[in-house]
């Protein structure tokens, strides 16, 4: 199936929505779960939007932009992974491989712009010498509105302007390719919960990670609730342990500061 | 010139607090390498600085430029933090208290602030959601979009909680912000346990012949039968040593990843 001009323009406008979304990170609408939905639903196949998006939502679990590092773009990645899936014909897992091109390089595009923003900063600092705030707030969100731009652009052109490459290119493939892509999408998350783990685990959580780990392979069903559960319980348990044995730490330097208190004063006497 | 300092300054109200709250979603709006958030976060504090200071120009202009300053934290600790600079603002502290204070606390705040919010709140969310979503149900989206809404509307109790509780209880979260790290670090490795068990797929298709009719699956007589999801807990345990150990980029783990998958996929195995 093709895009129109209409869905490619409509892809584009909310591309300019979410694209803000994600600079601000307000709503989450940038996520792939929302992205992908509404890709969908713009593309008139929402049950392939709402599919992809749990598929490409887990694949970028781990990739997220804490402290000011800039993943693979989440807004690129859902919209292509739909796109692909919906003008080719091909599952959403093979999608997902062939979006990343378009995530990868909209990464960093973002980069760039890191860097070329501090050139505002010097403007900015004259508009607050001289109190003139209005102006100040006109050129703080001038960085939101060039990236939001950058996205309805970028987004039109990967969506609309290069469809009739994209699909010559993937119904080429031969079966074994696409059939690894298909698999490389399955697998992906691994590299989005390594990086969860990259930041979160230490040797001593090791075991609850284990724990988690069993209880989703023996308990069947439908989500993961019941290992959010497990881990809630078992978060409650330390924190209270961890609670209680600072309130001793604290009891115990107490008393042994008084202690050597009471030792000076009769060394005194 | 002592006698300016100790001007009263005016009161903001509980409306004021809630817009900053709201404000706080422009604290990344000016994001740059240089300083980061700090032209965004100067932004959200205008109004509640304007009337605080009131007509007190310089004063102003003098607290905005103080505010100017690389900052770069997390986005639902901001409203916290900004709610704290009001109070102090408010109550004249000493310019530098105000500032030190500030740069003191953004690193911790968005140390726990990321705990809770990317790596605890972000996986159990995307792994609840997901599950529907792969069904074609339209709850997955829609649990997601009321969640993270609910969290933006929760920039407004949290600026109400910066301020109203003042450098006292920051100071007291900031110390418990360890132990709250710490249990959020446990909740989030038992929910990413769960996920690597239920969403990273490694079949092996090989079949091994041992006469004509009778073959035996790697997969479901070897793998599944020493532990299930066995590979995708190796596999992920082994992108998570190269990423720790040996620091290599997440993109070119994912381009190893497909490598990988299109190589074992022309050999037949996977």
């Amino acid at each position: 199936m093709t895009v129109t001009l209409v869905q490619g323009i409509s892809i584009a406008l909310f591309a300019l929505i979410a694209g803000i979304d994600f600079w601000l990170e307000g709503f989450y609408i940038f996520r792939p779960m929302i992205v992908c939905t509404v890709t969908g639903f713009l593309l008139g196949d929402l049950r392939l939007g709402i599919i992809a998006g749990g598929l490409t939502e887990l694949a970028f679990a781990g990739l997220t932009p804490v402290g000011g590092t800039q993943p693979p773009n989440p807004i690129m990645a859902g919209i292509m992974t739909v796109v692909i899936a919906h003008t080719t014909g091909h599952s959403p897992a093979t999608a997902i491989g062939l979006s990343l091109p378009f995530s990868i390089l909209m990464q960093y595009i973002i980069l760039f712009f890191y860097s070329i923003f501090s050139v505002f900063t010097k403007k900015a600092d004259e508009f607050i010498a001289k109190g003139e705030f209005r102006k100040f707030g006109m050129i703080v969100l001038m960085p939101t509105v060039i990236v939001a731009f950058a996205y309805a652009i970028f987004s039109f052109l990967s969506v609309y302007g290069a469809q009739s490459l994209m699909r010559t290119l993937v119904n080429s493939m031969p079966g074994w390719l696409s059939h690894g892509f298909t698999i490389a999408g399955g697998i992906l998350p691994a590299v989005g919960f390594g990086l969860l783990l990259k930041s979160m685990l230490k040797t001593k959580y090791v075991p609850y990670l284990l724990l988690g780990f069993t209880a989703a392979c023996f308990i069947k069903f439908g989500n993961l609730m019941p290992v959010a559960i497990i881990g809630a319980s078992l978060a409650w348990i330390e924190y209270g342990r961890k609670q209680r044995e600072n309130k001793i730490n604290k009891q115990f330097k107490d008393i042994e500061k008084s202690l050597q208190n009471s030792g000076g004063e009769d060394d005194g006497i | 010139m002592m006698e300016s300092n100790k001007t009263t300054r005016n009161k903001l109200s509980k409306k004021d607090i809630t817009k900053l709250g709201l404000l706080s979603l422009f604290n990344q709006s000016g994001m740059n390498y240089q300083r980061m958030q700090a032209d965004g976060w100067t932004l959200a504090m205008i109004p509640s600085l304007k009337k605080i200071y009131g007509e007190d120009k310089n004063g102003l202009i003098d607290a905005l430029k103080a505010n100017l300053q690389f900052i770069n934290t997390n986005n639902y600790a901001a409203p916290l933090l900004m709610g704290l600079g009001a109070s102090l603002e408010e109550n004249n502290e000493n310019r530098s208290t105000i500032d030190s204070l500030r740069v003191a606390l953004f690193g911790p705040i968005a140390g726990i602030g990321d705990a809770i919010t990317w790596f605890t709140i972000l996986p159990i969310v995307a792994g609840i959601t997901a599950s529907f979503a792969q069904q074609g149900s339209i709850l997955g989206p829609l649990v997601f979009f009321i969640v993270y809404f609910a969290m933006f509307l929760a920039r407004i109790p949290i600026a109400h909680l910066g301020y109203s509780a003042g450098t006292h209880a920051i100071s007291k979260i900031h110390e418990n912000s360890a132990i709250v790290a710490h249990a959020a670090s446990v909740l989030g490795c038992t929910v990413i346990g769960g996920l690597i068990a239920t969403y990273v797929q490694i079949d092996v298709v090989t079949k091994i012949h041992v006469t004509a009719s009778h073959t035996i699956s790697i997969q479901k007589q070897f793998f599944d039968n020493i532990f299930p999801n066995i590979l995708p807990l190796g596999y992920t345990f082994f992108l998570y040593w190269l990423l720790k150990k040996k620091n290599v980029n997440p993109v070119t783990l994912i381009v190893l990843t497909f490598l990988l998958s299109i190589l074992l996929s022309w050999m037949g195995i996977l």
